[in-house]
Formats: C-alpha cells, sequence, structure tokens
C-alpha cells in the first residue's frame, strides 16, 4: 500500500497548485499510470478517495486515470512492440528475446482543473 | 533540502519549467506533467552522488518478511567483515532487533522504524546515514547494505540511490515469486536464491526460478546457495569483494 503515502505527495502537490493559481477547489485530477510503475490502480483510487474526503480543496475532485501502453524495444532489430504491459516473448519481427522497455514506469501528475 | 546537516544535496526538477494554462469560464485547467516519484528520485541521485564522493558501494537489499536478509548479512559479516568495513541500515515497521542483531557481530548500523509504512525512501535514507555515521566505526564504511522492509511489492517502486538493488528468495517461499512480483526482479540487478540447503524438503525448482526471473530482466545475474552451510556462498563474497574493488578504484 505504498499508494497511500504517493496519494498524500500528490495532495501536497495539489495544494501548491492551487495557492500558485489562486484556486480555493479542485474540480479534476489526471494521472497517468504506467503499467510497469508499481502502482496498483483501484488501491490509488482508493486512496484518494479516502485521503480527499478530510481535505476540503479536494473533497469533490474527480480523478481522471490514463494508463498508457508499453513500448518494448528489441535489442537486435530496435523494432518496437506495443503492449497493454505484459513483456512479449519474443519480437515479432526477428524472434529475439532480449527486449526492453521503454516507459511505463512513471506516475505522472498530468493535468489539474481548479476554480 | 539538506540545510541541517550541510551535506550537498542536489534537485533536479528538469520537468516543470512553466505550467500550460487554460481557462474555461470559471475553471482553470493547468497542465502539470510532472512525476509523483520526482521528489524520491531527486533525493536518490544526491544520495547516489554523496556515496559516490566517499566511495561507498551502496545496496538495497529487498524480500518478502522472514526470507532471512539478516541472517543473510550476520553470515556475510562472519566471513568478509574482517576485510570489509560494512555499515547496515536496517528498515522495519517496528523494533530495533534487526539492528540490535547486526550490533552484536561489532558492525555499525542504524534501525530506521517507519511506523507502518511499508517501504523505504530516499529521505530516509539521507537521514539514516548521518546517523550511521555517527555510530561507532560508521565514519570509515567500504560497504553499505540496506535492508529495506520485508516486502516484495513496495519498495520496488522507491530508488534509495543505492548502486546495486537485490531481490532475495529463499527456497521455502516457492519458485513463483518472479512471476507474481514482477517489478522487484525488472529493477533489480542481482537475484539470490536463498536457503538451498533445504531443496530437498520442497518443490523449488532453481532453474525454473532462473528462467522466470530472466525472461522478465534478460540482465539480472543470479546466484544460489545456504548461507547456514556455505555451499555456493563464496560466489556472493566474491561478488561483494568485486563491487568494494571496483567502488574504490573509481
Amino acid at each position: 500500500m505504498h499508494e497511500m503515502s504517493l496519494v498524500q505527495g500528490l495532495l501536497q502537490q495539489l495544494h501548491q497548485i492551487s495557492d500558485q493559481h489562486n484556486t480555493s477547489r479542485v474540480l479534476k485530477v489526471t494521472m497517468v499510470i504506467g503499467p510497469l510503475s508499481g502502482v496498483v490502480v483501484d488501491s490509488f483510487k482508493f486512496g484518494f478517495d479516502v485521503l480527499t474526503q478530510q481535505d476540503e480543496l479536494v473533497k469533490d475532485a474527480e480523478l481522471e486515470i490514463v494508463i498508457p501502453e508499453v513500448a518494448y524495444r528489441c535489442s537486435n532489430c530496435q523494432s518496437l512492440q506495443k503492449t497493454s504491459g505484459e513483456r512479449p516473448h519474443q519480437c515479432a519481427s526477428c524472434g529475439d528475446t532480449l527486449l526492453i522497455a521503454e516507459e511505463g514506469n512513471d506516475l505522472i501528475l498530468q493535468q489539474v482543473e481548479m476554480e | 533540502m539538506c540545510d541541517a546537516c550541510g551535506c550537498q544535496t542536489h534537485t533536479h526538477d528538469h520537468d516543470h519549467g512553466h505550467d500550460h494554462t487554460h481557462t474555461h469560464d470559471d475553471s482553470v485547467i493547468v497542465d502539470i506533467n510532472r512525476s509523483l516519484f520526482a521528489a524520491n528520485d531527486a533525493m536518490a541521485r544526491s544520495n547516489r552522488e554523496h556515496f559516490d564522493e566517499e566511495r561507498i558501494a551502496v545496496l538495497n537489499l529487498i524480500s518478502s518478511p522472514g526470507s532471512g536478509k539478516t541472517t543473510l548479512l550476520e553470515h556475510t559479516i562472519d566471513k568478509i567483515g574482517g576485510e570489509i568495513s560494512i555499515g547496515v541500515i536496517e528498515g522495519d515497521i517496528e523494533t530495533e532487533r534487526d539492528a540490535e542483531r547486526i550490533r552484536a557481530k561489532g558492525v555499525p548500523a542504524v534501525q530506521l522504524t517507519t511506523g507502518g509504512a511499508c517501504h523505504l525512501d530516499a529521505s530516509m535514507i539521507h537521514r539514516g546515514f548521518h546517523q550511521l555515521q555517527k555510530e561507532p566505526g560508521g565514519d570509515s564504511i567500504d560497504l553499505l547494505v540496506i535492508e529495506n522492509v520485508g516486502n516484495l511489492v513496495c519498495p520496488a517502486t522507491f530508488d534509495l540511490g543505492e548502486h546495486e538493488r537485490v531481490v532475495l528468495v529463499s527456497v521455502p517461499e516457492g519458485p513463483d515469486k518472479p512471476a507474481k512480483y514482477p517489478k522487484a526482479f525488472t529493477s533489480s540487478q542481482l537475484f539470490l536464491i536463498t536457503k538451498t540447503d533445504l531443496l530437498p524438503y520442497f518443490d523449488f525448482q532453481v532453474p525454473e526460478a532462473r528462467k522466470e526471473a530472466l525472461s522478465l530482466n534478460p540482465a539480472l545475474q543470479v546466484m544460489d546457495f545456504s548461507a547456514t552451510t556455505g555451499e555456493g556462498f563464496e560466489v556472493w563474497l566474491d561478488y561483494l569483494r568485486k563491487l568494494v574493488r571496483e567502488k574504490k578504484a573509481e
């Protein structure tokens, strides 16, 4: 459940962002959660629901989650294969098994809507 | 970030020169595009630079609870404590017990109790390292071993500033751990299969575990040994000797 501490970090950032823009209410938060980030989407949502209840700024905020695909690059022929996260057993072009994941590891606060 | 201790910390926030703001009626939409890992990653980079300056090789040891991380360290200290100065940072939710076991071997150790948190993060390591340097022998360490909180899930997400991450699975836990907890294996450099003296009593196929882990992370180094009987242990000790030697030579 490290998702809880990640949501706490997110709320701190939202307070800073809200202060910078002189707003008093967060309406919507858009997060990009990479399939290889080690973050469980349901746990993140749960953490967000629980922690926002105690915080006036974000109490009614909607959480939108975008889950990107992961591109695996073949270390032999450099061709890319996109999946929803799982590692392909082999390269579709040359059959090599050494595939390196590019991106998909990050947890990004993409956009905030406030008033 | 570290005014108190005076050591240099560097924060590199490359990703947010400015926000992009759009206004819609009453609401403001701001594009942020900032990683929630950014603060921890910046602290981890700062830790690593500090360790490099001091020429200390640093390992982050990750496993489930009870797989034998502390016992591995005890045996390691017994074997090479005389040739390599080891320091240990212990992470647990509660109690000083693990640090006491390490101190009993004459090695400086600091216990970090997370009070419920399931992982260590880079700022805890920063604090813990300064604490360790004040312990007897803590100011002349060649090898720092960070024993993370027993958990194969959460610690895998947090860079602590280590040079190598080591994931450990003991024979009684079963060979399917890499498939079930992939992140710990894709983010590590070394995979240790321990308690191999128990292989006759468990259905654990070392080649299967090895194959599973390598299919997730082809660059992973794999070792199997029993710290208790010493069988295969020399490979681990040689790995540590080499790591420390290379860090000194940098």
